[in-house]
């Protein structure tokens, strides 16, 4: 700011002093002064014109009968032909079923996983080994779920994987974990916390070292148990961040994970695995129904771009923490 | 805190605390250990199963088959160019952008911020950009790997809240100087952010590491393709032997060939050695940056 108003200013003085010719060009000779800062984004103005803002412009396919010859504007109108078409396929509720489930379990189960996780670490005081759990913990984060369904695979196989290898030495009879359509939401949740916990702690530590040490002595000389005080002192502490954290994991409720599921998913377990982005990918890129499948994909960013906004007012006025 | 003596409930809850904590560390860290066993292992020992922790017939022969493989070398050579050019550029360009929008007082920043913020919120969606992809002709070519990675806002955002916390004096005395944008940018603003160039090189360098889905679904020919795609259609193939699908690419099917060749490696001995391969260098680099990168993810999660 003191730089610009500075050489403003210093640029202002040279203009005749007519008021409004004054104002026009005092915001002109700012503009001037930055003019290598503007060169500075420029890349990512290009870039960002090309890579997404054009692909919202082909959104309009969703409304057209698409034809590669004729370009997104030349092909003809369809109205909501296709918003139609898959309010009105029964399969396309499945698929919206699955991905709300698979959400909400992942909510229910996966969102307080890292809390429980960072809550245990915070007590252990010996810093070599906090740090050592830490680092541990973040290792599946940084791997892909290509490896990771790979490993996931691999100990679950029916073909002497881990888990039944170990059932057979005990005379059980093997399981055919990936195959089986009961077991894919236990898996898909449990696969999901083993990636992530160790990095959604990270906020919640940050959160912790921020609460007020002389609270707890102040405790401890009522004497106020190790519980009492995680009551009534470091969740009431950490409410603010947990509120924000879950208020942002609701807006993303159509993401059910689509590396995760697309990875995980056997034509066994279609019926329960089917989610938004693998039906998106599947009927478009596979079977090359593109309006049906960007109309689809339009119906979700809609919902989606709406659930932002609402949580974020919401949070703006429970917290003054918004994203914008 | 230490030196006080502590009672027997506590003592109880604390040896209960460290033994969960081990057992979650064990549980992340078992599945590599398991696997770096059954790399070293004979592929056909392998199949009586057994094999926990080490190796039971310990054999170099799956990494040397691995890396003799043309396909599979080649997927590394295309995963290690494209992350190394990605990762340049990538920090390169968006420590540009977020230098201007850190410039207090640029004349329309707000609507600037917006113009690439609303591109978090809402997207394209998978087959426009993909109609994109075909009419730059960019699919099918080195360029589909490196073009749509080059910047995430999330980045830019973790970047300009550090350009921030630098002292605006600095700059200044050096413009005052005479100095040019490009010379403060170069000269001042990138030595102090090694850091958080650090940390965005990671989360950057990790992300095309990892990325399976560009190579999958933009890129056929067998030459591009990236270690983690290869990876996963290794991965496919094994998830349909026990199932019915003829869907399964070229590559694969290659594969198969070379390894009939091949003795005492199995498919899967290879794929167990591929994991290890592909996780080997993440697992050597992120401990180092770890006091880097927490700050980059607070940064980010809760923004200002």
């Amino acid at each position: 700011m003191v730089a610009g108003d500075v050489q403003g200013m210093v640029a202002g003085e040279e203009v005749l002093p007519s008021p409004q010719r004054v104002k026009k060009n005092k915001t002109l000779t700012r503009i001037w002064s930055f003019r290598y800062i503007y060169l500075f984004l420029i890349p990512a103005l290009v870039w960002y014109l090309i890579f997404a803002y054009y692909p919202m412009y082909g959104i309009l396919i969703a409304f057209k009968d698409f034809k590669y010859n004729l370009g997104i504007l030349g092909s003809p109108w369809e109205g909501f032909r296709y918003f139609k078409q898959f309010l009105n396929d029964s399969s396309f509720y499945d698929v919206l079923r699955n991905t709300l489930s698979i959400s909400a379990l992942k909510l229910l189960f996966g969102f307080p996983a890292p809390l429980i996780l960072a809550l245990m670490l915070n007590t252990i005081s010996n810093g070599k080994f906090k740090r050592m759990f830490q680092t541990i913990s973040y290792l599946p984060h940084f791997v892909s779920w290509v490896v990771v369904v790979t490993l996931l695979q691999k100990i679950l196989s029916p073909n002497v994987g881990l888990i039944n290898d170990i059932r057979e030495h005990m005379g059980l009879d093997p399981i055919f974990f990936m195959g089986n359509p009961n077991l894919f939401y236990p898996l898909v949740v449990l696969s999901d916390i083993w990636k992530g916990v160790g990095w959604g702690a990270i906020i919640y530590l940050a959160a912790l070292t921020n609460i007020d040490p002389h609270l707890y002595e102040a405790a401890q000389i009522d004497g106020a148990g190790r519980w009492s005080m995680l009551f009534k002192i470091t969740l009431p502490c950490l409410t603010p961040t947990i509120a924000i954290l879950l208020i942002f994991s609701l807006s993303g409720i159509l993401n059910a994970g689509f590396d995760q599921i697309y990875l995980m998913q056997t034509p066994a377990t279609l019926n329960v695995s089917e989610i938004l982005d693998t039906y998106v990918l599947k009927t478009g890129i596979q079977q090359g129904q593109f309006a049906y499948s960007t109309a689809i994909g339009l119906f979700k960013s809609v919902i989606s771009l709406f659930l932002i906004i609402v949580v974020n007012n919401i949070s703006k006025r429970l917290s003054d923490t918004s994203l914008w | 805190m230490g030196a006080r003596r502590m009672s027997l409930p506590d003592r109880m809850y604390t040896t209960l605390n460290y033994a969960l904590l081990l057992v979650f560390c064990l549980t992340a860290l078992y599945p590599f250990v398991y696997f770096l066993a059954l790399s070293f292992n004979d592929g056909y020992d392998a199949m009586k199963g057994g094999i926990y922790l080490f190796p039971r017939v310990f054999t170099l022969e799956n990494y040397a088959k691995a890396f003799r493989n043309p396909l599979i070398l080649n997927s590394f050579f295309i995963s290690i160019a494209r992350t190394a050019i990605v990762t340049v550029l990538s920090v390169l360009l968006t420590a540009m952008l977020a230098y201007a929008l850190a410039r207090k007082g640029l004349p329309g920043r707000k609507y600037i911020v917006f113009f690439f913020f609303f591109t978090t919120l809402f997207s394209g969606g998978l087959i426009p950009t993909f109609i994109l992809y075909r009419q730059l002709h960019i699919l099918d070519t080195f360029w589909v790997l490196v073009l749509p990675s080059l910047y995430n806002f999330f980045n830019a955002i973790v970047m300009k809240t550090f350009f921030d916390g630098i002292p605006a004096g600095l700059s200044e005395s050096a413009r005052i100087d005479g100095a040019g944008e490009l010379s403060v940018f170069l000269r001042i603003i990138l030595p102090l952010s090694m850091p958080v160039m650090a940390t965005i090189a990671l989360f950057v360098g990790v992300g095309c590491w990892n990325d399976w889905f560009t190579g999958q679904f933009f890129i056929q020919n067998e030459n591009l393709q990236p270690a983690a795609t290869f990876l996963n259609k290794m991965i496919s193939e094994a998830s349909f032997e026990s199932m019915t699908s003829s869907n399964s690419g070229s590559a694969i099917q290659n594969m198969n060939q070379s390894q009939m060749e091949l003795r005492g490696v199995t498919p899967e001995a290879l794929r167990m050695t591929f994991v290890i391969i592909i996780t080997t260098p993440i697992i050597c680099i992120y401990p180092f940056l770890q006091k880097y990168f927490v700050k980059g993810v607070l940064v980010g999660s809760l923004k200002e």
